[in-house]
């Protein structure tokens, strides 16, 4: 059974890679491909509050839209990289993460929902206001896809070339979003199985037993907002290089729902579900918006397919698909030690 | 008496409610106090009030962990706390329930130990060490308490008894000098109450002092050096057990009036 589940992974992760070569590739698929990517990394870094610590955000996708005109600000601007602009986004994200949680983290439960829904709701305006800086509802067209310069390699192999690689359609897109899931997820795994990780997960299950375990549940939640803002941040630069335009109402309140329904149809807490529960949900969206106007209905009427899979789930399965928290733990190279050591005192 | 906690004149108000009035006491080093009293008398409070979890309205509450003068830890955060080595379990049970025996554990030695996000994510090498080192320490306080082949169970999966006694080897992973106990054994068979005694007893013999609410006053008369009564919010007696016996306003408060001419 495990090692049928294991093989089935590896078969998935190679058809995934293998698929953009294949000559009845999809420009279509791709694209909805990339779409799940992104949601993905949004996803992992938004489970992290509800997931890991037992914080109801609904203000997600502000930071989403922060970091996604930062990148396309910096680079109609000023053209730069995006391999600057990523650590740049990441960066600007956690620090309106900071700002944000500092003065609202000491608040409780419904209290901090609602701020951070007032947050998102605030970047929206801003947005769509500050027209000197963001040209309002007209949004940001024009931005310049990705490319790698790796020109330097060349000069260093001696070769007198200008090798400069744009980002064209979108299969290299695909590939860099692939890369992107794949370090998200490296690094949330790594975290899950730390001192940080525990220590978020200690807030999550009793805050007060935490705090007399010796964890500083501000400080820690601080950190976890910064990591969660700056990786909603990293989603929101990629969005603006792919899409090449952004507007305020790609960032709309409903975005936060969306992802937040996705972490917790995975399992909150559980990376694996955030995975699963953007695949899902995002997939489900397509066919919908294709399949409900042939039966006559509206397009939008799929949000409301999208609150009737949530109920279904909360009634058939509470915590989600996946239910186990803390997963990486029990992977990791030291609990199979102990487990080890633990079966053989058993015996002896 | 060498005390390595002094509670002066501590008091706690809940609005209109006193919980604590003007209390007193001295826990002494290397000792087991006995912290009793009928129902709502303030004792977890008074715990709460030492722990962090409350910031008493009035009165200092002294702690001589080390060597140096002792100082006023009155409203100090719960972790901090923790960090001078001040360590609690909890009336009614806290674990952390989704995660397993050893996470618990492993938890408490956060105040021990200090990688940081990005320690955790490139796994260099002090962090790695300091994992294993946080896994052997976890292991050795189960082990103490006797739940070391439980470590990869969930927490939730264990009976009430061990529940309690996991609690107890989260508080001494957190190298305490000072460990409070609230109502270990309650919910305990004869059989894990006895097994509870030899651990407190244990746990002395590690250099640790044990302050001890509980309800069983044949265990408390029986493990405690000194006992400190409470009834609503009032210390109305401290000694020994058998000073404290005898005394008519702790029988009065146990038996009701009338009940210390009987
Ligand atoms: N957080 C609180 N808010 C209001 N009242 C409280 C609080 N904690 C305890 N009390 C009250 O203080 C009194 C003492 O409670 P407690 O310390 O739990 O008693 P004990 O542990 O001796 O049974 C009780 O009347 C209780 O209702
Ligand atoms: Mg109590």
């Amino acid at each position: 059974m495990r090692g049928a589940a294991q093989s089935l992974k590896y078969l998935l992760l190679a058809a995934a890679l293998a698929y953009p070569l294949m000559p009845f590739r999809d420009v279509y698929v791709l694209h909805v491909l990339v779409l799940i990517m992104v949601y993905m990394v949004l996803a992992m870094g938004l489970n992290i509050l509800p997931g890991f610590c037992g914080l109801l955000d609904l203000g997600f996708v502000g930071f989403y839209g922060i970091g996604a005109y930062t990148a396309g600000l910096l680079t109609i601007h000023y053209n730069m990289s995006f391999w600057l602009i990523v650590p740049l986004a990441v960066l600007n994200g956690a620090l309106f993460g900071v700002l944000l949680g500092a003065p609202t983290l000491r608040l409780v439960g419904d209290y901090f929902a609602i701020v951070t829904f007032g947050f998102s709701e605030l970047v929206v305006l801003f947005l769509t206001n500050e027209i000197w800086l963001t040209r309002g509802p007209l949004g940001i067209p024009g931005i310049a896809p990705i490319s790698l310069d790796v020109t330097w390699l060349a000069t260093l192999l001696g070769v007198d070339e200008r090798w400069r690689y744009a980002f064209r359609g979108e299969v290299p897109y695909y590939y860099l979003a692939m890369v992107m899931v794949a370090l998200v997820f490296l690094v949330m795994t790594r975290v899950e199985d730390s001192r940080l990780g525990r220590a978020w997960l200690a807030i999550r299950e009793d805050p007060m037993a935490a705090a007399s375990c010796g964890v500083n549940l501000f400080a820690y939640k601080v950190i976890a907002f910064a990591v969660s803002t700056g990786i909603g941040a990293l989603a929101g630069a990629f969005l603006a290089r792919w899409t090449l335009f952004i507007s305020p109402d790609m960032f709309k309140f409903w975005e936060s729902f969306l992802v937040l329904c996705m972490v917790v149809l995975g399992g909150l807490g559980n990376i694996r579900g955030a995975l699963v529960g953007s695949a899902i949900l995002i997939a489900l969206g397509e066919v919908l918006r294709v399949a409900l106007p042939k039966l006559g209905l509206p397009a939008e009427t799929r949000f409301l397919a999208y609150g009737l899979i949530m109920v279904v789930i909360m009634r058939f399965r509470p915590h989600g698909l996946f239910t186990q928290v803390a997963e990486s733990t029990m992977q990791s190279s030291l609990i199979k030690d102990l487990r080890a050591r633990i079966a053989a005192r058993r015996t002896a | 008496m060498d005390a390595i906690l002094t509670v002066d004149g501590v008091s706690k108000r809940f609005g209109g409610l006193m919980a604590l009035s003007d209390v007193s006491f001295a826990v002494e080093r290397g000792a087991i106090t006995g912290l009793i009293g009928p129902n709502g008398a303030g004792k977890t409070t008074m715990f709460n009030c030492v722990a962090g979890i409350y910031t008493p309205t009035d009165g200092r509450i002294l702690f001589a962990g080390g060597e140096g003068e002792p100082q006023n830890v009155a409203g100090r955060k719960p972790e901090r706390m923790t960090a001078l080595g001040v360590a609690r379990t909890f009336q009614n049970i806290r674990l952390f329930s989704a995660l397993t025996v050893l996470d618990n554990v492993r938890i408490a030695r956060h105040c021990r130990t200090s990688a940081n996000f990005f320690g955790s994510v490139l796994r260099t090498r002090s962090q790695r060490a300091e994992e294993r080192a946080i896994i052997d320490a976890a292991m050795e306080n189960l082990d103490f308490v006797g739940l070391g082949e439980t470590a990869l169970s969930p927490a939730a999966s264990l009976s009430y008894g061990d529940q309690r006694r996991l609690e107890i080897a989260r508080a001494l992973a957190t190298d305490p000098k000072l460990i409070l106990l609230d109502e270990p054994a309650a919910g305990m068979n004869p059989r894990e109450t006895e097994a509870l005694v030899d651990l407190i007893h244990a746990i002395l013999g590690r250099g640790v002092t044990v302050v001890l609410i509980e309800h069983d006053m044949k265990l408390v008369m029986r493990i405690c050096k000194r006992l400190v009564v409470l009834d609503h919010g009032v210390k109305i007696a401290d000694g020994s057990p058998q000073e404290v016996r005898a005394n008519p306003d702790v029988i009065e408060a146990y038996l009701g009036k009338g009940a210390a001419h009987a």
